[in-house]
């Protein structure tokens, strides 16, 4: 696949063959060349295949080999002549990353660190189909979470309204029909809400290490060694099916409605059919799903932090953010100087809105919008903030994470030798995982480094550095 | 004779199935879920449970097979030992004999395709992990 460069950080895949438009990849040498002998280049070009999209096929520097559409991309469809592609938003639809910030500082924590880990562990179930006995939600409730996210759990009890606005979306996004989420699906995620789930998934204790921007890291409330805890999770199986129920759909959909697919994992549907309608109430509906399940998770970590510390460490413990980065969405950008209605699909990509958009809440009016990046277990994440960069040249996207560079048999062959637990807890990191072999295929030599990914973001303007943080214990399935 | 191997993908994990006809290929593929499900743990064929046929062809039919196979596993813990005249034999997930390695999330459509020459059957699956 011919690759031209533009800058340092920018790539063009040219248009050939029946691209519509050309791919656009954001990267320095180090990052193309992890990409040599897979298909992720070729996955951005096949995304430029399909009708009605506007601007480039996008993707940012942790673009790595998916189905369909790479991870890590960013594509945008005209509302009248574009389609709605559940392979764009992926199986895992709006997972997405949650940070809190907690009134501790990491010299309280660390003397406390191990028993703070074990409780998180115990607190919130992880691993594979992990489930609640004490969320069993009955059919009335279920739909309630399908159609009102993050809302219906802040009306149980379980976190206030301040929780609601550091939520994309507000936790609840619209458009969320129950009646399009088959039986099935509801059937998986009938117990599973409050879960965190395995593979990359995690709940990680950090602190703030660095500052790039005091001014905005004190107010996101991130001072240096301020104790934060990450989540990272999304729809769970109920996500996982509504995806495969309408991967079915858009592949006879796609059939009838004369579009020629490169790959079939890309099947869609002209955003205003039938299919397309009621994809996007399923998708958001799961969406929804993805938020309440999210802010259930951090009301159990507030429970943690009181077991182990007290009421006021709870009660203190603020949400940062919490962003989606499996979804799509219908926003308003400016193409060629005039604004217009796209169907934004971000699957491994954030929303980084710049200051004074509209669609942030207050506080953040001035700042842009948070921009979360987890890395690796072992050496870091980011918080950044939205730009006016990423709103001209990417749809107002930013990158999501580190990125593997490594598959899940290389990770486990390199690591079967090791106790990758105890090398993480002699750097200062303790690990509690369901399972052995989540760690080992999660080892951090498996990702790409996490800031040379944000430092191509900053460097390109898609993403303003704000403060870096350093993990301590880690929480996988 | 079925047979699978992993082969190499960056995020996810992608399996080559090998079999005389269209059924061993969802023996094969079964094997290969069980092993990434529970790794080498004995799984016994105890108890049968229906799936019906979905899809209009081979690759199809056989991505729906394991989709469903995972449906039961995900559902109502029911590991998968063998593929059955109407659906697929097991057993429950027993914690003291079956040690749970990871969730597979889906049985994408990603380059998945049944082949057949004079040799047998081939088809790639990707599992999204």
């Amino acid at each position: 696949m011919q690759l031209e460069r533009i800058d340092a950080y920018r790539w063009r895949v040219p248009r050939h063959g029946g691209m519509r438009t050309d791919g656009l990849i954001f990267a320095d040498d180090g990052l193309i060349r992890d990409l040599e002998g897979d298909q992720a280049v070729q996955q951005v070009a096949n995304v430029a295949h399909l009708p009605g999209i506007v601007g480039p096929a996008i993707a940012m520097p942790d673009i790595h080999w998916g189905y369909g559409f790479p991870i890590g991309g960013v594509a945008a469809f005209d509302e009248q002549e574009g389609v709605v592609s559940p392979g764009g938003v992926g199986y895992d639809i709006n997972c997405g990353v949650r940070l809190l910030a907690t009134p501790l500082d990491i010299g309280d924590v660390r003397p406390r660190l191990k028993q703070l880990v074990d409780a998180l562990y115990r607190t919130i179930p992880s691993g594979v189909g992990a489930s609640r006995s004490d969320v069993r939600l009955g059919r009335r409730d279920l739909e309630r979470v399908l159609r009102d996210g993050a809302r219906w759990v802040v009306a149980q009890g379980y976190g206030s309204d301040a929780d609601l606005e550091a939520i994309e979306a507000n936790g609840s996004l619209p458009g969320a029909d129950p009646e399009c989420v088959s039986d099935r699906a509801k059937e998986r995620g009938g117990d599973q809400l409050g879960t965190v789930g395995s593979g990359n998934h995690f709940v990680e204790v950090g602190y703030v290490a660095e500052r790039y921007d005091a001014t905005v890291a004190d107010r996101l409330g991130l001072a240096p060694g301020t104790v934060t805890v990450f989540i990272h999770s999304g729809s769970r199986g109920l996500g996982y099916q509504v995806c495969d129920d309408y991967l079915d759909t858009m592949l006879a959909a796609a059939g009838k409605y004369g579009i020629v697919l490169p790959d079939k994992q890309l099947c869609c549907a002209p955003i205003g059919s039938p299919e397309g309608k009621r994809y996007w109430g399923a998708m958001n509906a799961a969406a929804n799903y993805a938020f309440a399940n999210r802010q259930l998770m951090a009301h159990y970590a507030r429970q943690a932090l009181r077991t182990v510390f007290d009421d006021e460490a709870a009660a203190r413990t603020r949400l940062v953010y919490d962003v989606c980065h499996n979804i799509a969405k219908h926003e308003t950008h400016d193409v060629a100087g005039r604004p217009r209605r796209l169907c934004i699909h971000r699957k491994g990509a954030t929303r980084a809105f710049p200051p004074g958009h509209a669609e942030l809440a207050p506080q953040f009016r001035d700042l842009g919008q948070p921009v979360l990046i987890p890395g690796d277990m072992g050496r870091y994440s980011y918080v950044l903030v939205g730009t006016e960069g990423a709103y001209r040249e990417t749809f107002g996207s930013s990158c999501h994470g580190a990125g593997r560079r490594m598959s899940r048999h290389k990770a486990k062959q390199l690591a079967r030798s090791r106790n990758v637990p105890k090398e993480l807890e002699e750097q200062g990191i303790v690990v509690r995982a369901a399972t052995r072999a989540t760690v080992d295929e999660e080892i951090p030599e498996a990702y790409k480094d996490v800031a040379r990914v944000v430092d191509v973001v900053h460097a390109a303007g898609i993403g303003r550095k704000v403060a870096q943080i350093k993990p301590v214990g880690v929480v996988k399935g | 004779m079925t047979s699978y191997r992993f082969v190499p993908h960056t995020a996810d994990i992608a399996v080559e199935l090998r079999a005389q006809n269209e059924r061993g290929l969802y023996q094969a593929g079964v094997d290969a879920l069980r092993e990434l499900l529970v790794g080498t743990a004995t799984v016994a064929p105890a108890q049968e449970r229906p799936i019906e046929p979905r899809g209009g062809d081979p690759t199809e039919r056989l991505i729906h097979f394991l989709s469903d196979v995972l449906y039961l596993y995900d559902t109502g813990r029911f590991l998968p030992a063998g593929v059955s005249a109407s659906g697929v034999y097991g057993e429950p997930f027993d914690p003291t004999r079956h040690e749970a390695q990871r969730e597979v999330k889906a049985v994408t459509h990603h380059g998945a395709e049944v082949e057949s020459d004079e040799r047998g059957y081939r088809a790639t699956i990707v599992f999204d992990v």
